[in-house]
């Protein structure tokens, strides 16, 4: 349906300088694949996504859609752009417009569908991404996620045969990622082509039929999610599938914000999707920090999670320290609650690592 | 609401001044030159009484810029004797004020007509007419109130050129509009006669001296009149016909022994019904309203060009853009219609209104284009890319999204541009276009009354500058329905 040769493109900064973001992209997109698109950032995702439908024209190679190429100067961009819809980071609702004219604006104007007809549509559609209620009402008044669920909403109003989501999730609070993630998972079910941006890496494994990890400005790695997730061919890709996400807190004295620790651990909990781990996690530390090291400062304090394997870990480290400073009381108290307890001396100095 | 607020706002307005203008004390009545020592003495900027009594210190010199607020500073007690020729004032303006003539100074002056340096057949013709016409009845008719001469059969020629005259005076009986808006008056009476007996229409138009040199010497017009002194150094840059007049100075005092005090229903009549003066204020209501309306048109056409160019991918033309307003901040409004007016379209017949027309056009396509530029900027790139990625072209794209909400944005301050444009064409009088601030001048000079003719024209400004706002606001939200 879709396939990219040789794609490349090159900005240029104002001060006349150039950066390559896109080297030699090549790929096929068969209808009905659902893929993500996934890899560090700065390595041309989103310009990927966004040259297939133009809005970033290549500087060099091909873009064949349908047997058509749409790359050649002169091609009626607006007649692809009906077929191939583009959810953005940034919604980008029509702020002048209600929802329900969001909506229904693109298919009476292009497509002169009538409007009850139109408006029945929107409304069907709108049910469908739980934002039937709020029809009447101006963007303005949203929440970032019920705005990037019209914005989905609107998209599939023109019928498209292929939807761009340009990191749908990214710049939505973690409270809200999952009510959009569950509209985009559903939309995949139903035989769309799909193409997604994400840093969700449970959900692109979850929901795609194939992965693209993106990295230096071409297709690293291309394959089933089982393929990039579970056995990655380059180790670039099993570093970053593999990545562990931090939060890491210097600790010096015992006048710290123990407030802010607390809203960070739960916004880190919400985000990657462990909340049944919060209230462990946060008993461990208070319980660690007040009674067990309490003599120990400066130290060091990190919460980690590996989103594929699913491990979560509190750590501990005191620096210039060669031996273990917990008592066996303290080892007696924190066995029973944690999967594993690990103490061990590293070059910095000494760690205490809990496996939650 | 607002109505309600200007009410108020003038009432205190009112009440003020009528306190702040009955300040006089009770100073010697002088009888000759000698006597005005120690006494203060108001003149016109530019006079020959200024000169004069310049270097006298015993004097204390009140220079106005019109015959009619040095009038004022003596009525309201600014100073205590008003000089100048001794025909200004009649008799019965005279009465009204609560003034009198004190004495009249020795000296004479030869009163002529000015014309271009160097035009010496229309001077020769000008002169010839002065020889052949009963000047002294005609004087007599206007100073001393003598029998009406009339004026020989004359044709006027189909298609033929007027005569165009200025003045910087609008007193009675030199020059002045009376009944119905026309010019009459001693100067006005012999000019018009003059200009039937060449077959000419005759055209007067009142502005300041500066400004009546500029149009004799750029040939904007032919005769510069006004009681007007031959002195050497405006034989420099003009020329003069033969005199018609000797004039003595005059010294006006307040008369203690009249009793002139006037009812507020009394100046409103005659500040406007009186030789029919509200038709000032209509013709001048109009004539701001016509430049107004026209080069917010004007303007606002060529501000969509100010604000393609600004916003092109040319380099060049984002140049001249940017060249285009600073250029045009860069000069005062004044001064560009002056230029416009006196150099740029000098000898093409431009009519002034068309002029100040351009002038205001120039400037508002400056700052509306800056206007729609930053509107259209403000919005979201984001917007543009929604469009475009449901398959809208780059055009429907602008005009269906971005535009409207650029409008959102920008209309409050192209409102408040509108109004500010408005409340600029108060400077046209300075190319003699009789607009609303022009024609309360007119009656001012000519019922030395300031109050009422400011404040009715400040309550007609305000009117306009409302009616303005909700007139677009009203257009734009229905056209566009937002």
């Amino acid at each position: 349906m879709i396939s990219i040769k040789h794609l490349s493109k090159t900005f240029q900064n104002p001060d006349g300088s150039t950066i390559t973001v896109l080297k030699d992209v090549n790929c096929e997109i068969e209808k009905g694949e659902v893929i993500s698109i996934i890899g560090p950032s700065g390595t041309g995702k989103s310009t990927l996504l966004r040259a297939l439908n133009m809005l970033e024209p290549p500087t060099s190679g091909e873009i064949i859609v349908d047997g058509e190429n749409i790359t050649a100067p002169g091609y009626p961009l607006d007649k692809l752009r009906r077929k191939m819809g583009m959810v953005f980071q940034s919604f980008n609702l029509f702020e002048h417009k209600t929802v329900l004219e969001n909506i229904i604006y693109a298919p009476m104007e292009l497509l002169k569908t009538p409007e009850a007809q139109a408006k029945e549509e929107a409304m069907e559609l709108l049910k469908k991404v739980g934002m039937a209620q709020k029809a009447d009402v101006y963007p303005s008044s949203l929440s970032g996620g019920q705005k990037q669920r019209v914005a989905i909403a609107r998209s599939l109003a023109m019928h498209p045969e292929v939807i761009l989501f340009d990191e749908p999730t990214s710049a939505l609070d973690p409270t809200m990622v999952g009510e959009v993630l569950s509209v985009i998972r559903q939309l995949a079910k139903s035989g769309l082509t799909m193409l997604i941006v994400t840093h969700e890496m449970r959900f692109a494994r979850d929901v795609s039929t194939r992965i693209f990890f993106m990295n230096e400005g071409i297709i690293y790695e291309d394959g089933t999610p089982e393929q990039i997730f579970e056995h990655p061919v380059h180790s670039a890709t099993k570093a970053f599938v593999n990545r562990i996400q931090k939060l890491k807190y210097d600790i010096d004295s015992d006048n710290f914000d123990f407030l802010q620790i607390h809203t960070d651990i739960n916004r880190f909990c919400i985000k990657y999707n462990i909340t049944g781990k919060q209230d462990l996690a946060y008993t461990l530390l208070k319980e660690m920090l007040f009674t067990h090291l309490r003599s120990l400062r400066p130290l060091t304090f990190r919460l980690t999670h590996t989103e594929l394997s699913g491990v979560t870990a509190l750590d501990f480290m005191v620096e210039g320290l060669n031996e273990s400073l917990l008592t066996d009381t303290a080892r007696k108290s924190i066995r029973p609650q944690v999967k594993e307890l690990i103490e061990e001396t590293t070059t910095r100095g000494f760690r205490v690592k809990l496996i939650i | 609401m607002k109505i309600k607020k200007t009410v108020i706002f003038s009432f205190i307005f009112l009440s003020f001044l009528t306190a702040c203008s009955n300040g006089s004390d009770n100073r010697h009545e002088p009888q000759s030159e000698a006597d005005l020592k120690g006494l203060t003495l108001a003149c016109t900027n530019g006079s020959y009484y200024q000169q004069k009594y310049e270097t006298r210190e015993d004097i204390r010199l009140f220079v106005a810029s019109s015959e009619p607020d040095a009038i004022q500073a003596v009525c309201q007690g600014h100073a205590d004797v008003y000089v100048s020729d001794e025909v200004m004032l009649t008799r019965a303006d005279l009465m009204r004020l609560g003034l009198k003539k004190s004495f009249v100074g020795e000296e004479s002056f030869d009163v002529a007509f000015a014309i271009k340096k160097g035009n010496t057949e229309f001077a020769a013709q000008l002169n010839d007419f002065l020889a052949s016409t009963p000047l002294d009845d005609i004087i007599n008719y206007w100073i001393n109130e003598g029998p009406y001469v009339e004026e020989p059969a004359f044709t006027i020629q189909e298609g033929a050129e007027p005569l165009r005259c200025v003045c910087a005076v609008n007193i009675a009986p030199i020059s002045y509009i009376g009944d119905g808006g026309e010019w009459q008056g001693l100067d006005v009476d012999i000019l018009r006669r003059f200009a039937h007996s060449l077959g000419r229409p005759f055209e007067m138009k009142y502005q300041d001296i500066g400004s009546d040199i500029m149009a004799i010497n750029t040939g904007k017009a032919d005769v510069f009149s006004g009681c007007l002194f031959i002195t050497d150094e405006r034989r420099k840059s003009i020329d003069f016909s033969d005199p018609y007049y000797k004039c003595h100075p005059g010294y006006f005092i307040i008369d203690r022994s009249s009793e002139a005090h006037m009812s507020l229903g009394e100046r409103l009549k005659l500040n406007f019904i009186n030789e029919n003066r509200w038709r000032l204020i209509v013709d001048g209501l109009v004539e701001t309203l016509k430049i107004t309306l026209l080069s917010i048109l004007f303007g606002t056409i060529l501000g969509i060009g100010v604000c393609a160019c600004k916003r092109s991918r040319r380099k060049w033309l984002r140049k001249c853009a940017d060249l285009y307003g600073d250029f045009i901040n860069g000069i005062p409004t004044l001064v560009l219609l002056l230029i416009l007016f006196y150099v740029v379209f000098a000898n093409t017949g431009m009519s002034a209104s068309l002029v100040a027309i351009v002038t205001f056009a120039l400037c508002f396509a400056s700052s509306s284009g800056n206007i729609f530029d930053a509107s259209i900027s403000s919005v979201p790139k984001g917007q543009t890319e929604a469009g475009l990625s449901l398959g809208f072209t780059p055009f429907k794209t602008f005009m269906g999204i971005v535009f409207p909400q650029a409008v959102q944005k920008g209309l409050p301050l192209y409102i408040g541009e509108c109004v500010s444009l408005l409340k600029n064409t108060s400077i046209v009088g300075y190319i003699a276009i009789a607009d609303l601030t022009r024609a309360s001048e007119l009656i001012r000079s000519r019922t030395f009354d300031a109050l009422i003719p400011l404040l009715i024209v400040t309550i007609l400004y305000f009117i306009l500058a409302w009616a303005i706002r909700s007139g677009l606001n009203l257009l734009v939200k229905k056209r566009l329905s937002i």
